[in-house]
């Protein structure tokens, strides 16, 4: 017994175990010293244990049955107890006495619940952010090994999936969808870095636009145009259709054999104008240009900015002869026009008409050879290719 | 004196804490302290003419990987539900924790706070669909908080 005694009271004085003994009625009849840090005061022989744990309060009754059983399954972990943390149990004494245990568990839950705490704030960000990806456009993250990383809520509901899995199954290759052809996102990424291109699935036509993050994932990001507003079909100088807007539509004329004829022209020494004016007044001749353009072609013909000072004119449903004068008529009105600040400039020309089958590879191949022999043979004028 | 254990129970970070400390201190605090494993709070009250205390148990909030321990539900009269009416995910859980407590205690009373009502504007309030037992609150405005414990109370103790 004396022994007893000394083990009990090396692992009191180790400030982990603190106890309180209770008779059959709850009621203390004893207590270790170093319990009052937990509970506030220091019980006395008669009180009632539940004014100083009221943890037991519903569970007096089970409590109670170890005096009948010799043993209890009443624990209770994590409590929090004046700026501490305990388990509780309960074991059996002897008839009429039970021992309470208060086990110190402070140190091992503070680190604890710092982790909680990191994790609930992490999982709080994360699933705010979530609903932020959510509600962007339609998203994609492919990894520099091809791999689909991530795609948002949008994307997953444009194309039909519910899950990451059913986005990779599907092989879902957006740079499939480009008019020109692409083998991987690698390429569709170098197409679309910083630029925008429009691409078509079934019905739905969209504009992907590439990022870099952090160097290993390219983010794709897709917005739906059901109808294209004015800024995203036109280039902002000159009021004349965007090159990825019309890729997507000449891609669509080619696919159904429109018939259509291809001019491509440029303006002639425009460089010269940049050096000698300024980029101010270049601009400003560009958008002049534009204009008279505008104004001598019909509604359904396409003009668009190819780039710097060249610009391409798609006339639909004619022939090359009709197309021919037409263009004569506006290579004279520029030719006659007087640019401000600049004066005199001229434009060359070079067309052809879609072929039976051809590609739009091959029909550009045709126009360029066609504006080169044009350029070649003295500017200001045109150069129709009929094979 | 009578006795009686409620607890508070819902996901994590929809304001239990924050309730139990609007009705018993009377005070809001603004930043975020996660509860982890149970603190027991002691109300004393009048109903009826019949005096009582509640104890009070504030419980950790379940995360997506911890669960609730059920050794916290023993011995319960009654509870309070927790969501945060601006996470849809804390409102779908309920029924999950309504239905697990109510397995370990068939004689338990419960309610529902819609929590932290005072982030929705007057027509999301409008929209809100909310059970008959439940309550919208805001333990950062004090709306609400009395009756939703008063409320539990009474079902526990008359
Ligand atoms: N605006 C607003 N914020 C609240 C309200 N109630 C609680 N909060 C805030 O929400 C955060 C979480 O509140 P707690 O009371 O700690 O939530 P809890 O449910 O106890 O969280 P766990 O203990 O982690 O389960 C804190 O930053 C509170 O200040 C409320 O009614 N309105
Ligand atoms: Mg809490």
């Amino acid at each position: 017994m004396r022994t007893l005694q000394v083990i009990l009271n090396t692992i009191l004085s180790k400030n982990i175990f603190e106890y309180l003994l209770v008779d059959r009625a709850l009621r203390v009849t004893s207590a270790s010293y170093g319990i009052e840090k937990y509970l506030g005061s220091m019980p006395q022989e008669g009180d009632d244990v539940l004014d100083y744990l009221p943890e037991l309060v519903g569970s007096e009754e089970e409590v109670k049955t170890i005096f009948l059983k010799k043993f209890c399954l009443y624990s209770l972990e994590s409590v929090y107890k004046n700026d501490y943390y305990v388990n509780i149990t309960v074991e059996y004494c002897d008839e009429n006495t039970a021992i309470i245990l208060l086990h110190n568990i402070t140190a091992n839950t503070l680190s604890k619940q710092k982790v909680l705490q990191y994790s609930n704030e992490s999982t709080l960000l994360y699933s705010t952010l979530q609903k932020v990806v959510d509600n962007q456009n339609a998203l994609l993250f492919v990894t520099n090994s091809e791999k689909i990383e991530f795609a948002n809520k949008k994307f997953m509901h444009y194309f039909g999936a519910e899950t990451i899995e059913q986005v990779r199954k599907k092989e879902l290759n957006l740079y499939q969808n480009l008019d020109k052809k692409l083998k991987n996102y690698d390429e569709l990424f170098e197409l679309t870095n910083d630029k925008e291109e429009h691409i078509r699935i079934g019905s739905d036509t969209f504009i992907v636009q590439a990022t870099l993050i952090e160097s290993i994932y390219k983010l794709f990001t897709l917005t739906k145009v059901t109808t294209l507003s004015n800024e995203a079909m036109r280039d902002s100088l000159t009021g004349a259709y965007r090159k990825s807007y019309f890729n997507s539509k000449f891609e669509m004329m080619v696919a159904e054999s429109t018939m259509c004829v291809l001019v491509v022209m440029d303006l002639d020494d425009f460089k010269q104008v940049n050096d000698h004016y300024g980029h101010q007044v270049g601009d400003r001749v560009l958008q002049e240009f534009a204009r008279l353009i505008e104004k001598n072609i019909r509604k359904g013909d396409m003009f668009v900015r190819w780039g710097g000072e060249e610009f391409l004119l798609v006339l639909q449903h004619t022939s090359l002869a009709d197309a021919k004068v037409k263009v004569e008529r506006i290579r004279q009105k520029i030719a006659s026009y007087v640019f401000p600040e600049v004066g005199h400039l001229t434009a060359s020309f070079g067309m052809v008409a879609l072929q039976d089958e051809e590609d739009a590879d091959s029909i550009f191949f045709r126009a360029d050879k066609a504006l080169y022999q044009a350029k070649a043979t003295g500017k200001n004028c045109i150069v129709v290719k009929e094979d | 004196m009578i006795r009686k254990k409620i607890l508070l129970l819902g996901d994590f970070s929809v304001g239990k804490t924050s309730l139990i400390r609007r009705y018993v201190d009377n005070s809001f605090d603004d930043s975020y302290l996660t509860t982890i494993g149970v603190k027991i709070s002691q109300k004393r009250l009048e109903l009826e003419g019949i005096s009582c205390e509640l104890l009070i148990w504030d419980i950790e909030g379940a995360t997506p990987t911890r669960s609730i321990p059920h050794s916290y539900f023993k011995g319960a009269s009654g509870a309070i539900f927790v969501c945060d009416v601006n996470r849809s995910e804390t409102i779908e859980s309920l029924n999950e924790h309504i239905n697990t407590f109510l397995m370990l205690n068939h004689e338990a009373k419960h309610v529902i706070a819609y929590n932290k009502a005072d982030l929705l504007s007057t027509p999301q309030k409008e929209e809100l669909f909310l059970p008959a037992n439940a309550f919208l609150t805001s333990a950062k405005l004090d709306s609400n908080v009395e009756r939703l414990f008063t409320t539990l109370a009474k079902e526990v103790l008359l």
